[in-house]
């Protein structure tokens, strides 16, 4: 498939698990990946609510990433306006979606949650929702050894059971 | 709920902050009181520069008005402790709405809605604590808690009574609480106290959900078996009897041969205090008064076992993490999001679940 051109907006799990199977520069070398403050302080130690905490140097980090974005009250507010499930994801996975309703450019997000792929779905953002698998194989890496969420194959048979259990309803 | 969460949140501020709807529509700039009514009741949606609007104008943060796992003064509390300062019980009360309104709110979307019914006992402050006795022994009986009623009580609360019962890590000092709220009642437990504790605290606390209405219990109550205050007294002796039914007492005979072993062994086999059973026995006229005062609390302390390696029940409960496990699985919340809710980190969500017999795959 075509690499995608466009920004890639990526959140805290997509951090870590590239972080955890050593597909960080990867990503970040071959797309305009971007994420939210959030989303960076999720991946620090003590903020990472995973079992086994990886030490990201948030410097580094910062470096790597073609932008860091700050999301405000009223950017989060009109996510949740305009669609209510955007309140039972995390605080990086709302800031992550609440910055991406305010771009018109062709971005596309990378977070594997079924809650946030369930948000993309029920807003008709379908088409940005992307697997992480993809994204590093299409960069031209290698993609072993990625966690279950992680594959295409998860993420389009995911993406095909939230579309059938949100119906062709929209918020 | 999640419908209409800000209108109903924009409401519940309004009416804290003593506004009517004509006030509220002044502050919104709206020009009459039916608007505020219409976002209130749900007609009509809030704007995204109106949800601003309230955050400024109403001094209260987003997460108010939007955060599903807040009761925003919905909920009454009964809290069972000794010691603890007011600050750090009210921090600890804001943690305990949030995993009711975790439960509240994901349990009717994942298809495990509250009963419609309410159950409540037919007794009064001035009942006789005779009555109180009667009536746990009724409701051992008739919810068949079998021969050890400690060990089904739980169990008997969530799937009989759909009252939601949380085994958490409470403040050193907390021993439980009892949680009301209009569509769904609700009861914790300190999970680090002692089995016989946990079991008296659960059952005092039933009687406090089923007596909420005539006796609305204090706001904070000391965690005794001796307290002085009636409402508490009539739930202590409710208490004894639901955990220590007579039928279930005559099976171990009249208290016999050295009292203090005899007293902590039947203790313990009913998963109950040794002082709690010392007190049941004198009401049921198995012991008389003058030979209970005799036998010192500190000997049963613990009912005379070393309790240093026993191992707390697991957090929460069966119910509970069905919920979380269902509502994950078909992305109503992040894990991430349920982590944060649980205290746990997303790798621990499966084992927690698993602890309580409930499956969740958690692929990330």
């Amino acid at each position: 498939m075509a690499r995608h051109r466009g920004p890639v907006l990526v959140d805290t799990n997509v951090i870590l698990e590239c972080w955890r199977a050593g597909a960080w520069n990867a990503l970040a070398g071959g797309y305009s990946v971007e994420t939210v403050e959030d989303c960076v302080i999720e991946t620090q130690t003590g903020y990472q609510r995973r079992r086994a905490e990886q030490q990201i140097d948030q410097a580094a980090l910062h470096a790597s990433l073609a932008a860091v974005h700050k999301v405000g009250d009223r950017e989060r507010a009109a996510a949740i306006v305009r669609d209510s499930q955007v309140s039972f994801l995390d605080p990086g996975e709302q800031s992550l979606w609440a910055h991406a309703l305010t771009r018109n450019d062709a971005w596309v997000l990378c977070g594997p949650d079924r809650a946030s792929l369930r948000v993309g779905v029920r807003l008709g953002l379908r088409d940005r929702l992307v697997a992480l698998e993809q994204l590093l194989r299409d960069a031209g890496h290698g993609a072993g050894g990625l966690k279950p969420a992680y594959t295409s194959a998860w993420h389009a048979k995911t993406i095909g059971e939230i579309a059938i259990m949100e119906g062709p309803r929209r918020p | 709920m999640t419908g209409n969460l800000i209108g109903t949140r924009i409401k519940a501020l309004r009416e804290e902050r003593k506004l009517s709807q004509d006030d509220l529509a002044r502050v919104f700039g709206f020009k009459d009181r039916q608007t505020v009514s219409a976002i209130e009741t749900g007609e009509r949606r809030v704007t995204a520069e109106e949800l601003i609007m309230a955050v400024e104008k109403l001094g209260a943060p987003l997460d108010y008005f939007t955060n599903p796992f807040l009761l925003a003064g919905e909920g009454s509390f009964s809290w069972r402790q000794s010691g603890v300062a007011p600050e750090r019980l009210t921090a600890f009360e804001k943690v305990a709405e949030s995993w009711i309104a975790a439960d509240r709110t994901l349990a009717p979307q994942v298809g495990r809605p509250a009963p419609n019914l309410r159950h409540a006992l037919k007794l009064t402050p001035k009942s006789a604590f005779e009555e109180a006795m009667a009536a746990g022994e009724r409701f051992a009986a008739d919810f068949e808690l079998g021969a050890v009623p400690a060990a089904r009580l739980a169990d008997v609360m969530e799937r009989r009574l759909g009252i939601l019962v949380l085994m958490v890590d409470a403040l050193d000092g907390i021993s439980g609480a009892a949680c009301r709220l209009p569509d769904l009642d609700a009861v914790l437990i300190n999970r680090n106290e002692v089995a016989g504790r946990r079991n008296f605290d659960l059952a005092h606390e039933l009687f406090h959900i089923l007596t909420w209405d005539a006796m609305p219990p204090a706001h904070v109550e000391e965690a005794t078996e001796y307290s002085r205050n009636r409402v508490e007294q009539l739930a202590n002796h409710f208490a004894s009897a639901v955990l220590m039914p007579a039928a279930v007492l005559d099976r171990f005979g009249q208290p016999q041969g050295e009292m203090l072993a005899w007293l902590n062994d039947t203790a313990e086999a009913l998963q109950v205090t040794a002082t709690a059973l010392k007190w049941r026995l004198v009401a049921l006229a198995k012991l008389d008064q003058a030979t209970a005062k005799t036998i010192p609390d500190a000997a049963l302390r613990h009912n005379g076992r070393d309790v240093a390696g026993r191992a707390p029940p697991p957090l929460y409960s069966r119910a509970f993490m069905d919920v979380m496990a269902l509502a994950i699985k078909q992305g109503r919340i992040s894990a991430r999001r349920a982590a944060d809710l649980l205290d746990i980190t997303i790798d621990d969500i499966a084992d927690l679940a698993a602890q309580h017999g409930v499956d969740v795959a958690i692929e990330l």
